[in-house]
């Protein structure tokens, strides 16, 4: 069969795909996005971002009329119908679907529905409803993203054992619930379960939840799921699950002990492997990392010149938002428009409270042996945090002492997420410590934490007694 | 709208407006060339991405203008897609004293302090921020900082342009002015762009030159005996497109000449097409626009092309288009004189063909001498790709083809 040629084929649909496949169509190039599922948008808005975040927002609804007694308002126990839930989570999966769609429409990306396989270095065959095609390119954009990994001592093919993909589908509200991983994932859906009225477990291998966070960032999460959590057992290891009956038996290990308990469903949050298999890159010159990554130079190109790898396939921290950077980069880069440069990628955890951090760590400027000075700026000294109950929040800053450059932002708190923004524009401008005093900050607002942080640092915030260091 | 000037490609930033093709209260169209720009790359007609009135001309011939600078202002536009990604609008502010500053040093895993619109700028045009003294509070490099650094660096470079890529630095020559008058002419931008591109391919590739003769007694008078029908048809038919048809036979028999070399990928890329590029001397210098398909093309097409393409070179109409593409590439001297020569290669070739002037020479055939018209051939190749018995192998067909021309490729 004559295969179709054309200037770039994307494969994998995701937020880095799409996102290269509409910015080189908006740069001219003529594009092909392969897509597997029929709809768009990947892990993230089938199963990822998008849908945690309406579970976390439905969670957080149950909490906020739960927690309103004191304030005077008084509401019976909520009734859950999951149906109902999962078809309001799913109209928006779908609005947002079509609307990605919409705009591969608009720009003539054709969308090629169907499985891709690399053929050689420039040709790609697709299977697809309707047949094999096959695809010749000037360059291919390997885009595929990952999956949960699930060890082969959990694999028992009992559906029980979930990995977020199945949790997020809320098959129903196991009354106890392991999960395994304290890593963003696991304590965000242990957030939702939680809330929906499991109990829950986490158990983590190491000795902290959120590793790579700041432990002063961490404390509050931890606190919020001692106390809405069964328990967060740390430094366990889950050595084997057996099926029994309707339940999972699972044997955990600590300090030499093993102990076996019953769960009514677990889920497996260990991490995420790259979709890199089945997919012919072995008949390319692409090469890939020990842990199955693909390896890429700074302009996403990989070992083979006609091919660029973007997104979570190519490691590195497994974000959307690093993958659309990706994208742009690649994209860039193949038509020569302009070369990578470096750049800050935020991480959010959309835990309760919320936690989120760009730039440097205090852990990081620990291990690299970068001499900081840190300004912490506690929500309990914040108004607003306080007109809803929530104090258990800290506003932080690193900060390079001699120039008074903020090398690193940390929020836990409420709307930390959408908070992070503004620490990203100060490292990304290179703004001093007081740059941000020196920019009025609306009152009241949270996001005065920031500013009465880089006070702190200074030894004059109005809402707190600091001396400065 | 303003429309700035668009992307060059091949990472050029900046050129010298060599022409203005509109005025304003001209209507131009979408695509429309509206200044002529000579970069370091090419002299390349720039086509408006925009259709509509010019109210405003933001430059003027002569100007060294930037990417993403404005060169005009037009109303009523059609559309922007191709400006509006383009680069910010810089303004032109004096660059900061750098004796002031202070070199910010870089944080492992955290961008160096300056905004990533100058972070961006400075990773394309490969310059290293850690050598640039940011003027801001913290060390922070703003984009007048960065412009003083660059500006800083050409005022070293402008020294010897030429030599910039020299490895080792280029001295002041003798003081020529002690054994007589001289006078001294700039470099004009086209010519250190062939200084610098003819300095790369003779330092990149190991050069053969193979040379030959074909006799061209029988062609010529081929040549002479069709030239009044193609004269009818308005055309001059001259030897450059006969042996152009002959080398595009060949070549098809030699693809290994009719290629690239991917150093990267270690592969050799052979191309299925045969576009040459043609060597036109210029009052300004040299310049090789590309004929596209030659094999394809009778030779009514092909000695058509070739005067539209003098033509356009002597009034510089090229756009940077024309000049790329090429597979291989003629050199033809002539029309001027002269012998063998050693012709450069013309990067990414790998191989040129230079032709010399046709002259009667004495030729031995069977027992007699006869003067015969005799065509030098100088053929250079990359020794990399191409081994001496390859280039012997092409230089015999050539001949073979130029001597035997079928008749019926000339006949109208």
């Amino acid at each position: 069969m004559e295969p179709t040629k054309t200037e770039l084929v994307v494969v994998g649909g995701g937020p880095g795909g799409y996102a290269a496949a509409f910015y080189a169509a908006d740069l001219g190039k003529q594009v092909i996005l392969v897509e597997q599922e029929s709809r768009l948008g990947g892990v993230c808005l089938n199963r990822g971002c998008i849908p945690s975040k309406a579970l976390l927002h439905a969670s957080k609804l149950i909490r906020e009329a739960r927690d309103s007694a004191h304030r005077g308002i008084h509401f019976g126990a909520p009734t859950i119908d999951l149906d109902t839930m999962r078809a309001w989570k799913e109209s928006i999966l779908q609005k947002l679907a079509q609307g990605i769609s919409g705009l591969a429409k608009k720009r003539g990306v054709e969308v090629l529905t169907g499985r891709g396989y690399f053929e050689d270095s420039q040709t790609l065959r697709v299977e697809t409803g309707g047949g094999q095609k096959f695809l010749r390119y000037d360059h291919a954009m390997v885009a595929v993203g990952s999956k949960s990994a699930m060890p082969k001592a959990f694999d028992l093919g009992n559906p029980r054992i979930m990995t977020s993909r199945e949790a997020l589908d809320l098959p129903e509200i196991p009354p106890d619930l392991l999960i395994v991983g304290g890593g963003y994932i696991g304590m965000e859906l242990g957030t939702v379960y939680a809330t929906l009225g499991s109990r829950v477990v986490v158990v983590e291998a190491l000795g902290s939840i959120l590793t790579g966070a700041d432990p002063d960032l961490v404390r509050p999460v931890m606190r919020y799921a001692e106390k809405n959590f069964r328990e967060v057992r740390l430094n366990t290891k889950v050595a084997k699950m057996a099926t029994a009956g309707k339940q999972i038996k699972v044997s955990f290990e600590a300090d030499g002990q093993t102990k076996d308990e019953l769960y009514d469903r677990v889920l497996v949050s260990v991490g995420r492997v790259p979709n890199c298999d089945n997919l012919g890159l072995e008949n390319t010159k692409v090469k890939r990392d020990d842990k199955g990554f693909i390896q890429t130079n700074s302009n996403q190109q990989t070992d083979d010149p006609k091919i660029f790898a973007i997104g979570d396939v190519c490691g590195g921290v497994l974000l959307a938002h690093k993958a659309a950077r990706e994208a742009r980069t690649a994209v860039n880069a193949l038509t020569g428009a302009s070369a990578a440069f470096d750049y800050l990628v935020p991480a959010v955890v959309f835990t309760d409270p919320e936690l989120a951090w760009v730039g440097l760590t205090e852990i990081e400027a620990k291990e690299r042996g970068v001499n900081v000075q840190v300004a912490r700026f506690p929500w309990t000294a914040s108004g607003r945090a306080l007109t809803f109950d929530r104090t258990d929040g800290l506003t932080k800053l690193i900060i390079e002492p001699e120039t008074e450059r903020i090398l690193g932002v940390g929020l836990c708190g409420h709307g930390a997420g959408e908070l992070i923004s503004e620490g990203v524009l100060a490292i990304e401008m290179g703004a001093t410590a007081k740059d941000l005093a020196l920019a009025i900050h609306p009152h009241p607002t949270l996001s005065e934490t920031l500013m009465e942080a880089a006070e702190v640092f200074y030894g004059h915030a109005t809402h707190t007694v600091s001396k400065r260091a | 709208m303003e429309i700035r000037l668009p992307q060059l490609g091949e990472g050029a930033e900046s050129g010298a407006v060599a022409n203005i093709f509109v005025k304003e209260g001209d209507t131009i169209q979408k695509d429309q060339p509206m200044i002529e720009l000579e970069s370091e790359k090419a002299v390349a007609a720039i086509p408006s991405p925009a259709a509509g009135k010019v109210t405003k001309i933001h430059v003027k011939q002569g100007d060294t203008v930037k990417v993403g600078q404005a060169i005009l202002t037009v109303a009523e536009v059609g559309t922007v897609a191709a400006v509006a990604d383009r680069g910010p609008a810089e303004p032109q502010a004096p660059p900061r004293p750098v004796s002031t500053a202070t070199t910010p040093r870089q944080i492992p895993g955290i961008p160096i302090a300056a905004a990533p619109t100058v972070r961006k700028l400075a990773a394309e045009l490969g310059i290293d921020l850690t050598r640039v003294a940011g003027s801001e509070p913290g060390g922070r490099i703003t984009m007048a900082d960065l412009r003083g650094y660059i500006q800083q660096l050409q005022q070293t470079a402008t020294a010897a342009p030429v030599g910039a890529r020299h490895a080792v630095p280029l001295q002041a020559p003798e003081d020529f002015a002690k054994w007589g008058a001289v006078s001294r002419q700039p470099l004009s931008r086209l010519r250190q762009v062939i200084a610098r591109r003819m300095h790369e391919s003779w330092t990149a590739i190991p050069h053969v030159t193979q040379f030959d003769e074909a006799d061209i007694t029988a062609l010529n008078d081929l040549r002479k005996k069709h030239a009044e029908a193609y004269e009818k048809r308005g055309v001059r038919l001259t030897l450059t497109p006969l042996v152009l048809r002959a080398l595009a036979g060949v070549l098809k028999k030699h693809p290994s000449l009719n290629a690239s070399l991917d150093e990267a990928a270690q592969e050799i890329v052979l191309k299925e097409y045969i576009h040459v590029g043609i060597a036109v001397d210029t009052e300004h210098g040299l310049i090789v626009p590309v004929i596209r398909d030659v094999d394809k093309k009778d030779l009514l097409t092909l000695s058509k092309e070739l005067e539209d393409l003098a033509e356009k070179a002597r009034q510089r109409k090229f756009s940077g288009d024309d000049l790329k593409g090429h597979s291989f590439t003629i050199s033809n001297q002539g029309g001027i004189g002269g012998g063998h020569f050693t012709p450069i290669i013309n990067k990414p070739d790998v191989a040129i063909l230079g032709l010399g002037r046709g002259a009667l020479k004495p030729v031995v055939r069977g027992k007699t001498i006869e003067p015969r018209l005799l065509l030098p051939l100088a053929l250079s190749y990359d020794h990399r790709v191409l081994d001496g018995a390859n280039a012997a192998r092409f230089i015999v067909d050539l001949v073979k083809a130029i001597e035997e021309f079928p008749e019926d490729q000339v006949k109208l």
